[in-house]
């Protein structure tokens, strides 16, 4: 096994993925080897099932939409690129990537693309809003069937009425920012204090 | 074999780059510098999978939960790393003239480090369990290790060429030890053990070896900023651990909501207070008098009468509180009024009289204080903005790995959306107001009758048994002597459930309508207490009767004793009379203290049967009777009982009342009271739990449960007044007690004044307790309570004043961007009609075509002006082009861009 590790992770593509994803060397080393660890089918790629035994992932109730971030529309596997390139969206922010001028390309960690993240896990159609029906089906992911579909169903009124700026009852990407930048600050005093 | 020569080789590779590292071989440090890391993660993860292959699941769990950990942490120390590193660059940049190719070794090294070190910590905790399990075994490595880190910290700041050679020695020794690990017949565990304490300690000094002395320096620095981290962390932790219940409450609190477990909160704050007070009466008090007082038998208070001997220690008598518990520590006619006991001088009547005072005013301090402190965090800001958002997007916690954890957690989301839920409906309930104004008006009416009916009768049927009791009880039937409590228990039975059916009618929020329920019940319970110290002061003025008659009867008795021995021989040795038969006076205070002692048994025991029959035996009977039943046991009729919040609570706190009554004429109070909490902390989290239902409208308790300490407030100050007032007014028994043969109890005070302190402290404690200087004092405290309270109320309205407008401006702002997305939609349909207005005709002809097209402008037109309005000052904003039709995601990277943007 420990050979294979060399052989399949060459010099170059470390680096390739290194300027992709912005890890170091040996962040991506060792995610290697949680990325072999993984592969039960030992053949460089995952599965969804390799993901589903993740404890963390198995119990949440929004694991299978993390894992479905994973993979690229249409395909069951992915391979260490695509594995590292979703990573990389968890990647904390460094000072000294703020300061780069904001024309160059985005990182993949920056915030708005952590939040875009966060945003596709509940856009459940990819159309890059989250409607009232796709809220519902994640509520029922997090409640089970302890709560009526009636209250389920004010809960997810109220929050796209308190989200939405633009009265078409979904929630876009920039709305949902604003929910969570807001959430982000309030985090913050709260680590500060 | 194969596995080991490779091992062997590599480990011959990395000793050599060790070596050449040490050369400073620079060209190829790069390179080679990153090769030992991954060989080291490669061995390791073989290590990794043989620890699996032994069933080392765990070890997987807790590389993901690394993982996740580490994210949150690196961001923190990534900074303070990079700091460093840039400062220490310079530092080599002085030293050394090719900094580039330093700082870029610096760089991966750094990085490998870093790891290791975030690694290193979790190793290092398991290390310190496993340590213990296997302690006998390691002693001798310990002790080698302990001296090698010895040697490293030292090492940074001194720098001997020998020290730097021997630690070099120690991590090839360690190397080789690793390589030939696998082959030495030691059980897995040890072999596991040994690996990581190696791995740990080549990596944290393979680094530093042969490099510039600010290298290590600076490496010592971060090593000592993680430990410190770590340690940090760990404190937080063990704080969250010994929080006592927390686990318990916060279960029940997923399960049932947070008004439940606000009476269990209460309850472990209550718990808090006793052993506080607790701690007072059993040192200060009680130790004393049993270690240094006059042993048992030794004087008349200290002994059991003769006419009791008998039955003394029979268990009826002992759990009436009788026989030789009555004569014990824990009565306060046990104590001797001897000034000083012991070697140590102790002052024990003066002892006994400031626990008494220090008690009350502990608790006072205390109650006043969470009042306070509570009062302070309700002032939070807006909290209701982003409620539901922030509720469905947030609430689960990504790092649950537990089964059992993430059930809670499931419950207590659900939980909380109810609790949500409920708080939207009861806000937009807003049916007639004047119905419902005369609907409350009508209840407190009601309540209003209900609880004068249920004084007067009270009152009067106290009447009635005084008179009764005057008349002796043997005359009158078993109704008549046990009507009070009679009355006063089918009064506390029936009452709360008419206030409930009253309190229906009122239709107000859940909590408000707990709060007015738990204060109707206070009220009608105070009935109860005055019933109690009536009784008792009849008791305390029947016993000093007593007294003086007996007072008198005494010298008699003496003077017939001395005239008798007298009589028969003049040179007699003086008369020793055993202390059980000298006659003795009732002695009131431990009368009082017993009664409370009993009332508080009696009391806990009925909770706790209560809770056994009403709750435990219901629910059994539920479940398993409604196999064979005619109707749904579990959903109809009888069904499980929910958890009444406001009774407990209301038990919990005059139960707390009597403690204060009591507790000084009976110390053992304050024991038994924690005793009593600390089972019934158990027992009900147990009966919650196993036969409770979550009540049918959960609803959010507040934060601050400020109405809980208003009523221990106000339980205070009723319970300290009769006690006080017995204190002040009622001189102590002449024969028992720690105050016996003065005037009254607070002599104590005056007499320590006198012969304890210098004879001008007393002078000038004269004079400042002269009413001309006490009344202008008192009326100055008034004075500056008056100020405080109506510069604090100013302060609350100017917050409130704050408040409101942030909101206004909230919704203004949330108005403007509508409107600025409409205009800027209109702007953009106009553009578009401006553009395809050339030929009209074929406008027309395309009419359908061009709404569609429109439409489809509204949506990136809304996207685009929402984002030109909050960031006006953008000039990139302007720039973007009309956005083509079709293409929704033009403008999106700009968009995004936003936060970034703000940023700089």
């Amino acid at each position: 096994m420990g050979s294979r590790a060399s052989t399949l992770l060459r010099e170059e593509e470390i680096e390739e993925i290194k300027k992709e994803t912005g890890f170091s060397h040996s962040q991506i080393t060792r995610l290697y080897s949680r990325f072999t660890s993984l592969d039960k089918g030992e053949n460089g790629t995952l599965s969804r099932e390799d993901f589903q035994r993740i404890p963390e992932l198995a119990i949440n109730p929004l694991g299978d939409r993390i894992i479905n971030a994973f993979f690229p529309e249409g395909e069951d596997q992915v391979n260490f690129r695509g594995f590292m390139r979703t990573l990389a969206h968890f990647r904390p922010i460094e000072d000294n990537e703020k300061n780069k001028d904001p024309i160059a390309s985005e990182p993949l960690n920056s915030r708005s693309n952590k939040l875009l993240f966060a945003f596709r896990l509940y856009d459940l159609d990819r159309d890059d809003k989250i409607s009232r029906d796709e809220l519902l089906q994640v509520l029922r992911m997090m409640v089970g069937v302890n709560i009526s579909d009636e209250q389920l169903g004010s809960i997810a009124d109220r929050t796209i009425q308190e989200a939405d700026q633009n009265g078409d009852n979904s929630i876009s990407f920039n709305e949902f920012i604003k929910v969570g930048n807001v959430y982000i600050l309030y985090i913050d005093i709260d680590i500060d204090i | 074999a194969k596995e080991k020569e490779r091992k062997k080789e590599r480990d011959r590779k990395r000793r050599r780059n060790v070596a050449r590292r040490a050369s400073s071989a620079r060209k190829q440090g790069n390179e080679l510098e990153d090769r030992p890391g991954r060989e080291e993660r490669r061995g390791r993860k073989k290590r990794d999978k043989e620890g699996k292959g032994k069933g080392g699941e765990d070890e997987r769990q807790e590389e993901v939960k690394n993982d996740t950990v580490a994210k949150t942490q690196k961001n923190f120390s990534n900074e303070n790393t990079r700091k460093l590193e840039q400062k220490e660059v310079e530092v080599v940049g002085e030293e050394d003239g090719d900094t580039e190719e330093k700082r870029k070794n610096g760089r991966s090294e750094k990085g490998g480090k870093k790891e290791d070190n975030g690694r290193g910590e979790t190793v290092e905790k398991k290390q310190k369990k496993k340590r213990v399990e296997t302690s006998e075994e390691h002693e001798s490595s310990e002790e080698e290790e302990d001296e090698e880190e010895k040697v490293g910290e030292e090492k940074p700041e001194v720098l001997s060429p020998e020290e730097l050679e021997k630690l070099k020695e120690e991590v090839d020794e360690r190397k080789k030890l690793i390589s030939t690990l696998r082959g030495k017949p030691w059980p897995m565990r040890k072999k596991l053990l040994t690996l990581r304490e190696s791995h740990e300690f080549v990596e944290k000094y393979e680094g530093a070896l042969g490099k510039g002395k600010s290298r290590k320096l600076y490496a010592y620095k971060v090593m000592m900023l993680k430990k410190w981290m770590k340690f940090q962390r760990d404190f937080e932790n063990f704080k969250t651990a010994c929080v006592p219940w927390e686990m318990k409450i916060k279960e029940i609190e997923s399960h049932f909501g947070s008004s439940v477990a606000s009476y269990f909160i209460f309850l472990r704050w209550m718990y808090g207070i006793n052993m506080i007070l607790f701690g007072l009466t059993f040192g200060l008090v009680m130790v004393p008098e049993a270690l240094m007082g006059r042993p048992y038998g030794s004087m008349p208070r200290k002994t059991v009468p003769r006419a009791d001997e008998a039955n003394a220690m029979d268990f009826a008598v002992l759990w009436d509180f009788g026989g030789y518990a009555q004569y014990s520590v824990l009565f306060y006619g046990y104590y001797n009024s001897q000034r000083a006991i012991g070697w140590l001088k102790f002052r024990m009547p003066l002892s006994y009289f400031l626990v008494g005072v220090g008690t009350v005013a502990y608790s006072y301090m205390v109650v006043i204080r969470t009042m306070a402190r509570n009062a302070n965090e309700d002032g939070g800001g807006d909290n209701n903005s982003f409620n539901f958002s922030w509720k469905m997007f947030t609430s689960w916690d990504y790092l649950i790995g537990n089964p059992e954890t993430a059930d809670n957690k499931f419950a207590s989301i659900t939980t909380s959306f109810k609790e949500a839920i409920l708080e939207e409906q009861e806000s937009r309930k807003d049916d007639n107001i004047h119905l419902t104004r005369f609907l409350r008006v009508l209840a407190n009416f009601l309540v209003l009758c209900c609880l004068a009916g249920s004084g007067y009768l009270i009152y009067f049927v106290v009447r009635r048994s005084q008179k009764f009791a005057l008349e002796g009880l043997e005359s009158h039937s078993w109704w008549e002597r046990n009507e009070v409590n009679m009355v006063m228990s089918l009064l506390g039975m029936f009452c709360p459930m008419l206030f409930d059916v009253i309190s229906a009618l009122e239709n107000y929020h859940p909590r408000i309508a707990l709060q007015w329920q738990l204060g109707r019940i206070f009220a009608l319970f105070l009935g109860n207490l005055y019933t109690f110290i009536i009784a008792l002061m009849d008791e305390i003025n029947l016993k000093r009767e007593e007294e003086e008659v007996l007072k008198l009867n005494m010298t008699i008795w003496e003077a017939s004793l001395y005239n008798g021995t007298l009589g028969a021989n003049s040179t007699a040795p003086p008369i020793t009379v055993h202390p059980a038969d000298i006659p003795r006076g009732p002695c009131w205070e431990t009368m009082v203290g017993q009664e409370f002692v009993r009332l508080i048994v009696s009391d806990t025991m009925t909770t706790y049967i209560t809770l056994l029959i009403g709750d435990f035996l219901r629910a059994v009977l539920v479940r398993f009777l409604n196999y064979c039943w005619c109707w749904d046991l579990e959903a109809g009729f009888p069904s499980y009982s929910e958890f009444d919040v406001s009774g407990n609570v209301l038990g919990l706190i005059f139960n707390q009342g009597m403690i204060w009554m009591g507790a000084f004429y009976a110390p053992c109070l304050p024991a038994l009271n924690v005793l009593r909490l600390h089972v019934s902390m158990y027992l009900q989290c147990w009966a919650v739990m196993c036969c409770n239902v979550p009540q049918e409208r959960v609803f959010k308790a507040s934060g601050s449960n400020n109405f809980y300490m208003a009523m221990l407030l106000v339980i205070l100050f009723l319970s300290t007044l009769p006690a006080i007032y017995t204190i002040v007014t009622i001189p102590p028994s002449f024969d028992c007690g720690p105050f016996s043969g003065k005037s009254r109890m607070f002599d104590v005070i005056q007499e320590t004044l006198e012969s304890d302190f210098p004879a001008w402290f007393g002078k000038v404690f004269s004079y400042a307790s002269n009413p001309g200087l006490v009344l202008p004092f008192l009326l100055l405290m008034v004075l500056a309570i008056y100020y405080l309270q109506s510069t604090s109320k100013s302060y609350k309205q100017a917050n409130l004043e704050l408040k409101k407008k942030l909101q206004t401006q909230n919704e203004e702002n949330k108005k403007k961007t509508k409107m600025a997305a409409l205009k800027a939609a209109m702007d953009l349909e106009e553009a578009q009609k401006a553009r395809s207005e050339a030929p009209r005709q074929q406008r027309k002809n395309n009419a359908s075509q061009q709404s569609y097209t429109g439409e489809k402008n509204t949506v990136t037109g809304h996207l685009v002006s929402s984002f030109v309005f909050v960031y006006p000052p953008a000039p990139r904003g302007h720039r973007i082009p009309g956005p083509l039709p079709g293409n929704q995601w033009q403008p999106a990277p700009s968009v995004q861009r936003v936060p970034n943007s703000q940023r700089h």
